[in-house]
């Protein structure tokens, strides 16, 4: 008998091949922002920090996203209170 | 470079995080702490980042004990990060010393293994998190472990504290959060430890925007940290999956000692 097939397998293919090119998008734009200087190492620079932002946020709006849709609003509404602090505090940094 | 690939290894495999070891190591090197502590966000973001992957594949992460405590976290690395610059350095490297002798203590106390695996669960069971619930399931070898988070309010305080270390000192506050995660909330080492990596980045994000709005950001030195610390949190994700609950328990452990020592005698001696 063959082994059953997990019916929740490639769930996180989507968000886990996102984090890959976000990963590989940081390594690139880290290594000309650490490496080389001028203004393109300061727009990789950037790039930088902007990518490990967007990366964890677009993971917590995707798992956001899913659990409204599949009926799992309380830790929906967890995932979007972490976002309003962080929101907050960037509000109140300035 | 190299300190961000050595520190983000070794805090992958242990959980904790790789600027745990990275912000005593640029102080010591004579980095100021304001300018440390972005650097050290920055690889905590990289290491998270780069362990994601993996972490998903094997089911270990759980998404929603991880959100839960991160709420409490991102309100503490808030408040640390706002009120970080009006400290004296000496009181910001006590914390830091104090919070991480703390961690090793919790880590290195407890022997052997809580959560056992259950014979009748079998091929067939899934792997993962329970929709709904803060509990789940892990593979431990052939085995299944089921597993539930009790304590979760003083879990979420212990968070709270991790995230104000966090915020004051630019470590991502994995050596709070994986011994509260497994030693407090009893949820297994090696799920505390891949869920602590996913928060570690959401923390990193939270304390970045915050030294973003205070104009702290050092790019350069960071992206050079941050290259280091991508390769050495691939790697250490690679061997945190093929390391038994109780080394990984240990090895947090002695990290946290190491880095409790040399913050402490660097508050002491200036």
């Amino acid at each position: 008998m063959s082994t059953p097939v997990d019916p929740r397998s490639g769930r996180f293919d989507a968000i886990v091949k996102l984090l890959q090119v976000a990963m590989v998008l940081t390594g690139v734009c880290a290594a000309i922002g650490a490496f080389i200087t001028g203004p393109v190492a300061d727009a990789a620079q950037l790039a930088t920090v902007g990518v490990l932002l967007i990366a964890p946020l677009s993971r917590v709006t995707w798992l956001i996203g899913r659990w409204f849709h599949r009926g799992d609003p309380k830790y929906a509404l967890v995932g979007t209170g972490v976002l309003a602090v962080m929101l907050l505090g960037t509000v109140l940094s300035r | 470079m190299v300190l961000g690939f050595v520190a983000a290894c070794a805090g992958s495999l242990g959980g904790i995080g790789g600027a745990t070891l990275l912000v005593p190591a640029l102080l010591v090197a004579g980095f100021e702490p304001s300018a440390a502590a972005p650097i050290g966000l920055m690889v905590v973001a990289a290491g998270s980042l780069a362990a994601a992957g993996r972490q998903l594949d094997e089911g270990l992460v759980h998404h929603r004990l991880g959100l839960t405590v991160e709420l409490a976290a991102s309100v503490g690395v808030v408040s640390g990060a706002l009120v970080s610059t009006s400290l004296p350095e000496k009181l910001l490297a006590g914390v830091l010393a104090l919070a991480a002798a703390v961690g090793a203590v919790a880590a290195l106390s407890r022997k052997g293994i809580r959560n056992r695996p259950v014979p009748s669960f079998g091929e067939e069971a899934v792997t993962g998190e329970w929709p709904g619930t803060l509990g789940g399931q892990y593979r431990m070898g052939d085995a299944i472990v089921p597993y539930q988070a009790i304590r979760v309010p003083l879990g979420m305080l212990l968070s709270l504290g991790a995230g104000l270390v966090a915020g004051l000192s630019g470590v991502g506050g994995g050596f709070l959060k994986t011994p509260a995660m497994s030693e407090v909330m009893h949820v297994p080492a090696k799920v505390a430890a891949a869920t602590s990596t996913f928060t570690l980045g959401l923390t990193a994000a939270t304390g970045l925007l915050v030294f973003a709005g205070q104009g702290r950001l050092e790019l350069q030195d960071g992206c050079a940290a941050v290259v280091g610390a991508l390769v050495g949190g691939l790697a250490g994700a690679r061997f945190q999956t093929r390391i038994s609950p109780t080394a990984s328990r240990q090895l947090t452990g002695v990290l946290l000692i190491v880095v409790a020592v040399v913050v402490a005698l660097r508050a002491v001696l200036g």
